[in-house]
């Protein structure tokens, strides 16, 4: 156990190197300069910018400043944002709370909806409940995200008024932040309707977000129970006498759900990927958000910092999904 | 009354108008404590007969019969409910393959204890116990340490002790074991058998055994019944089976035993397959394969009939020298195969 914890460790280091490559790489690739961006329209003259190019280090080799950067990472160190000059750490923890909050909504969200559709689809194969939820999930895996949220925010919120358009919380309630998600903070501040209208915040961004992982979840249950439903030990199962539906959730289910567990640990990256559109549709004060509006002002430090937290957070989901692994299918708990 | 009564049981799939009966009005019985063989090649609609006993078949395959009763109840017609409290509890079954028989999710006890607590409740102590004492009882080394284990961690021979302890765990009146020893080496094959025959002996079951090996239901089975494309061909006591077969098939089955060739240079094969569902002959569905056939038989079906105590599904069944009876020498149509 330790020693597969350990080589899956050793597989993350490389990969981590990697991203921060791309990453300070590809920024730099993007035409703009962030003094020039900082300075606004007014601009700013020969001898300042060249002042301020030292002072943050551009003037040096690119080589170099990736090694600086380098070595900043591995002291803990992402740098200080260009625009609010906090560092990068202390931003990304004071909205990452509110992107794991929608994110842990929308998979919930999915594996709430895609779970059972994938089982009744497989139960019913081949009828009209079979093609008609199949459907669904392939509609909803084709729609792109910012239109679905569009239509989303245009028929619930704006038609029929049910669900506010933007952001966190009515701007009637003020909560302090003890734990940075929301809907835990309204509750403990126990200020009247003030959980309601979190809640009520955030049902459209879930859904909106949720719908590709549901879809892709429903697809892969179906088609993993499907093949375990025609294995023999289902079979043997029935003959003891048991009831269908103990056969179906005890005895298939567990089966099945050892690829749809892959699939999503998987559709956390796609999730976080998504959040960022999502979270801009919907003022959503979250990491999304975050990064796009870095990215427009040429935010380097906040960029890098962003997506190379993203990328440890994927990373680390995806280890913990193949240690679930374990747990659920015994046959790779004894192989070690 | 005996403990299972099939009468004219038929088994169809596909469409209502073209279906394939995979099983074509067999009828059949078995008694407390009898031994009945099942034979035929695969194809024979041996296995499917004995799932719609178990109301194991699945929604596109239909199931019809004139009475299909356990000890006096009508199986066709209870609720699924009552049904099930059937299965599993007064008829067990075993499966071909022992290795995908298991859930390879669950542990050894897991998987047996889940029968008793359906069917007998109990506390989880006397389950436990229950299933040591069933792993005691098939004949499981150390049976204490492999209650924990997984499928995966046990031997072919093992876990087909395993699906044993699980059929036989409520004390079954009925046992039906489909192929038991079919995916096992010969040494275990024996043992299994053993094992079977002993469960069946110690408690006065009933046991259908279902198997494409002659030899071995020659030495197990009290009645035998010989099955070919889902028709029933041949049934009757054992010993007198093997001593005069009336059917040609059987005959040709028995002669196909590697100790029945002794003195010939091959083995004797029964030429061809068993028809499918696109080839199946409009006269006797044996005509193409039997030696005996004659115009006859390619034009019109036989019927099953008594024949010396016998019931035969053949024009012209075989005297006790193997001779077609009744059948005018110059129709036969094929040599000796």
């Amino acid at each position: 156990m330790l020693g597969f914890l350990l080589r899956r460790l050793g597989d993350i280091i490389p990969t981590f190197f990697g991203v921060t490559i791309l990453v300070f790489f590809l920024i730099r690739l993007i035409p703009g300069d962030p003094i020039l961006m900082m300075a606004g329209e007014r601009g700013v003259d020969a001898v300042r910018y060249a002042e301020l190019k030292a002072q943050y280090g551009f003037d040096q080799p690119i080589i170099v400043q990736y090694f600086n950067y380098l070595l900043g990472v591995f002291q803990g160190d992402l740098g200080k944002s260009f625009v609010t000059k906090r560092p990068v750490f202390d931003e990304f923890m004071t909205l990452f709370p509110a992107t794991v909050e929608l994110s842990l909504m929308g998979i919930l969200f999915a594996v709430c909806i895609g779970l059972p559709l994938g089982v009744i689809a497989a139960i019913k194969r081949g009828t009209i409940i079979d093609h008609l939820t199949m459907s669904i999930s392939l509609t909803g895996y084709s729609m792109p995200i910012f239109w679905w949220a569009l239509l989303l925010i245009m028929f619930f919120s704006t038609t029929l008024g049910w669900t506010p358009v933007s952001g966190r919380l009515s701007v009637f309630y003020y909560i302090e932040p003890t734990t940075g998600f929301m809907l835990i903070d309204t509750l403990l501040s126990g200020e009247k309707g003030a959980f309601t209208s979190a809640l009520s915040h955030l049902v459209l961004p879930t859904i909106a977000l949720g719908t590709i992982p549901m879809a892709v979840i429903a697809r892969m249950t179906r088609s993993s129970m499907l093949e375990v439903l025609g294995e023999e030990y289902i079979r043997v199962a029935r003959a003891k006498g048991l009831a269908p539906i103990r056969v179906v959730m005890v005895h298939a289910l567990r089966n099945a759900l050892i690829p749809v567990i892959t699939v999503i640990g998987l559709q956390v990256g796609v999730l976080l990927a998504g959040a960022i559109l999502t979270e801009t549709i919907f003022s959503w004060p979250g990491i999304g958000k975050w990064i796009v509006e870095a990215l427009n002002r040429r935010d380097y430090p906040t960029i890098q910092g962003g997506i190379l937290m993203i990328a440890f957070l994927v990373m680390s989901v995806n280890l913990i999904v193949d240690l679930l692994y374990g747990v659920i299918n015994p046959r790779i708990r004894h192989k070690r | 009354m005996a403990l299972l009564e099939v009468k004219n049981l038929t088994v169809e799939f596909g469409s209502e108008d073209k279906p394939f009966r995979a099983v074509d009005n067999v009828s059949y019985s078995v008694d407390r404590g009898e031994v009945l063989g099942i034979v035929g090649e695969s194809g024979s609609g041996k296995s499917v007969s004995s799932l719609a006993v178990m109301g194991l078949i699945d929604f596109p395959g239909r199931v019809t019969a004139d009475s299909l009763t356990f000890d006096g109840q009508d199986l066709l017609t209870m609720s699924p409910r009552k049904r099930r409290a059937i299965t599993g509890k007064e008829i067990g079954m075993i499966f071909q393959d022992p290795m995908s028989a298991l859930n390879p999710c669950f542990t050894v006890e897991a998987q047996i204890m889940e029968a008793l607590k359906v069917h007998e409740g109990g506390s989880k102590k006397e389950r436990r116990e229950r299933t040591l004492d069933l792993l005691n009882q098939v004949g499981i080394p150390d049976a204490k340490s492999r209650m924990t284990a997984y499928p995966h961690q046990l031997s072919g021979g093992m876990s087909q002790r395993i699906v044993i302890a699980m059929a036989i765990a409520c004390n079954p009146r009925l046992l039906i074991a489909d192929e038991p020893t079919t995916a096992l080496d010969v040494t275990i094959q024996a043992q299994i058998i053993d094992l079977l025959l002993k469960l069946q002996d110690d408690s006065d079951m009933g046991l259908i055994l279902i198997t494409h090996d002659l030899a071995l239901v020659s030495e197990a089975a009290d009645r035998i019944q010989v099955m070919y494309a889902g028709q029933l061909f041949e049934s009757g006591p054992a010993d007198s089976i093997f001593a005069a077969p009336r059917h040609p098939y059987t005959q040709a089955l028995l002669e196909a035993l590697p100790e029945r060739s002794a003195g010939h240079d091959r083995l004797r094969t029964i030429p061809g397959v068993v028809p499918g569902q696109h080839d199946r002959p409009v006269g006797c569905l044996l005509a193409p394969r039997c030696r005996y056939a004659n115009d006859h038989c390619i034009k019109a079906r036989p019927d099953v009939s008594d024949y010396k105590g016998r019931d035969v599904r053949c024009f012209y069944p075989l005297d006790d020298h193997g001779i077609p009876t009744g059948q005018p020498a110059d129709q036969t149509t094929g040599g000796m195969a």
